[in-house]
């Protein structure tokens, strides 16, 4: 069960990276961004090709990274979704997706469909209560319980951070409030590209890079930006959570008492793991057909 | 290059299908149906597994696929009266994919048929009769058949009392609502419409393909329907049809320019998704209408 428990916080804390930036992006423009999770590909591919090609040190080609894909999603808002922001939500939602589609792509062309690692020194482990983890594991935990703290400040401690949420809150409102609302909007794009490519470089490290990793995870965000409720950030992280452990926590589990309940002599039921993608899924589903508006969202009409 | 050209328009018929059904529910319902590709799929399945392993006959399984679908397309309306129009769209793909795991983890005969496997050596109509090239002729010629009797169908929908009332509720369901019009089982009826359509072509695509398997049926592949409804033009049926062929030409066009271009496959396959994705930017950016723009009556001077 530890196990699951470490593994259920690193997907939760990579999960919640690129969570909160599609979560942030919505509150504010009211879109859907598909392209978001092709920040996190974006990053990590950067981040490999200055390690490999330039031979550049990890930390240092990562910083690189999540500097280019933050300046990536600043152009994305500027060229495109900046000429969107009165057409019918489908538009920017369709561009998006045309974007996604370009980034990814041209990630594939450039890179081929080939796996790719970005740390070639065998991981460290540690053994805690029975359960493995890894050094790179316990570096992933880190960074992102430090990314969402650090937003988490820049949210609650600064005046930028009030008016983000003001304008995610409500965009005309916030505008005749006296906030430049189109520099708070590209704010947010920076940031929310910046963890998305954060998020991926760590997946990145714990797993491996191919083009699909980011439109693999698609639906997870989705799900943990609307179970917290769109436009609100602890929300995308709760959601994070809550759908890293069903993932995790319903695969573990042994279903052998809900067997002998309709009456199947059962010692061993479990969910087959070719369904661990579709769990998101079905929780999102099942949430919104409860909570229409998300766990932290406000109740329904 | 005859064989490719009679390829390439069988193509642009089942995908001209798909376009004229998600027309239905997005460009006359309004609805932003994410995971349109579930009715492509489950109609694909649904006329295989009833042909191959129940003796259906093909006709009578088509149309049984397409009830099926029609039947996914209500399902699907159930949280439209609870859910925001895009917590419903990003739901829908949701949906879609929950359907593809559940076909991609269940084996349907042996271990070797379902599942990732997919389904191979589904029959072919009319197949055993035919030469291979007297084959793909006549499935060209049915193909255009139930195009055009297709369009025939939504067009008079569309002209039809039911259209005006979905055309309403798309511009503004509150308005339709005030008027009378149950809104709820009218959307209903258009996702059945769309769900039918898309279940025929997926039945036409299975026993024309000959294999279906789960990756088939990516997301994706809805997005490329959205781009070819908005690049035609939304809620015009010929706009779908002419935005159908030109995505299909791109996306098809790799196999004759690889004998020109001497360029890796795997990079000119990429440069052909980098550059349907930027056309669809564009298209949104700058012909929001498509190419073949709906007609708006006009009840008012301005």
């Amino acid at each position: 069960m530890d196990q699951v428990l470490i593994n259920t916080l690193i997907r939760g804390g990579e999960l919640s990276l690129l969570a909160i930036g599609v979560t942030m992006v919505y509150g504010t423009l009211r879109f859907p961004n598909f392209a978001h999770v092709e920040f996190a590909t974006a990053g990590a591919y950067i981040t490999l090709f200055f390690s490999a090609v330039f031979g550049l040190d990890l930390v240092l080609a990562g910083v690189i990274a999540i500097v280019l894909v933050a300046l990536i999603g600043v152009a994305s808002d500027v060229l495109v979704f900046r000429h969107l922001r009165l057409a019918h939500p489908v538009m920017p939602m369709i561009a998006s997706f045309g974007l996604g589609i370009a980034i990814r792509e041209t990630v594939r062309g450039s890179a081929g469909t080939s796996p790719f690692f970005l740390s070639q020194t065998l991981a460290e482990r540690w053994h805690v209560f029975g359960a493995t983890i890894t050094d790179t594991q316990v570096l992933i935990l880190l960074l992102a319980l430090l990314a969402v703290i650090g937003f988490h400040l820049l949210l609650t401690r600064t005046q930028l951070g009030i008016a983000m949420r003001a304008v995610s809150d409500n965009a005309d409102l916030s505008l005749a409030s006296g906030i430049f609302s189109e520099r708070i909007i590209r704010l947010v794009w920076l940031i929310g590209a910046a963890m998305a490519a954060l998020g991926g470089i760590l997946i990145g490290l714990e797993t491996q890079l191919q083009p699909n990793m980011g439109i693999g995870l698609i639906i997870a965000m989705f799900a943990a930006a609307l179970l917290g409720g769109i436009g609100n950030p602890y929300g995308a992280v709760l959601g994070a959570f809550v759908v890293a452990f069903a993932e995790n926590v319903l695969l573990a589990t042994n279903w052998a008492w809900l067997g002998t309940l309709v009456g199947m002599d059962v010692d061993y039921l479990m969910i087959p793991t070719g369904y661990k993608e579709a769990i998101s899924f079905v929780v999102l589903i099942l949430v919104l057909l409860v909570r229409p508006r998300g766990i932290l969202g406000d109740p329904a009409r | 290059m005859i064989e490719f050209l009679i390829y390439l328009l069988t193509i642009i018929g089942i995908w001209g299908l798909l376009s004229l059904s998600l027309n239905v529910q997005f460009g006359l319902a309004g609805l932003i149906n994410l995971g349109h590709i579930v009715f492509f799929m489950v109609g694909g399945y649904a006329s295989a597994i009833l042909v191959m392993f129940h003796g259906w006959p093909m006709p009578l399984a088509w149309i049984a696929a397409m009830a099926i679908s029609a039947l996914v397309g209500v399902i699907m309306t159930i949280p439209t009266a609870t859910l925001r129009q895009d917590y419903w769209a990003i739901s829908s793909l949701a949906f879609a994919e929950i359907i593809r795991f559940v076909l991609k983890n269940t084996p349907i005969q042996g271990d070797y048929i379902g599942a990732s496997f997919g389904i191979p050596d589904i029959p072919q109509p009319l197949g055993d009769m035919l030469s291979t090239h007297g084959f793909y002729l006549f499935f060209l010629v049915l193909t255009l058949v139930l195009l055009a009797l297709t369009y025939a169908v939504v067009e008079w929908i569309t002209r039809s009392p039911y259209g005006r009332v979905l055309k309403a509720i798309r511009e503004d369901d509150h308005v339709a609502l005030a008027l009378g019009k149950n809104v709820r089982s009218v959307r209903m009826r258009a996702m059945a419409i769309g769900g039918a359509i898309g279940g025929l072509a997926g039945a036409m695509f299975a026993h024309y393909n000959a294999f279906i398997q789960p990756n088939y049926f990516l997301p994706l592949e809805t997005f490329l329907i959205w781009a070819m409804l908005l690049l035609g033009g939304k809620g015009n049926h010929l706009g779908a049809i002419v935005g159908t062929v030109v995505i299909e030409l791109l996306y098809n066009s790799t196999r004759f320019l690889k004998d020109f271009i001497d360029i890796d496959q795997g990079v000119l396959s990429s440069a052909r998704m980098v550059v349907i994705g930027i056309l669809i930017i564009l298209v949104v950016l700058y012909m929001p209408n498509g190419l073949v723009p709906e007609k708006r009556r006009r009840y008012a001077r301005e």
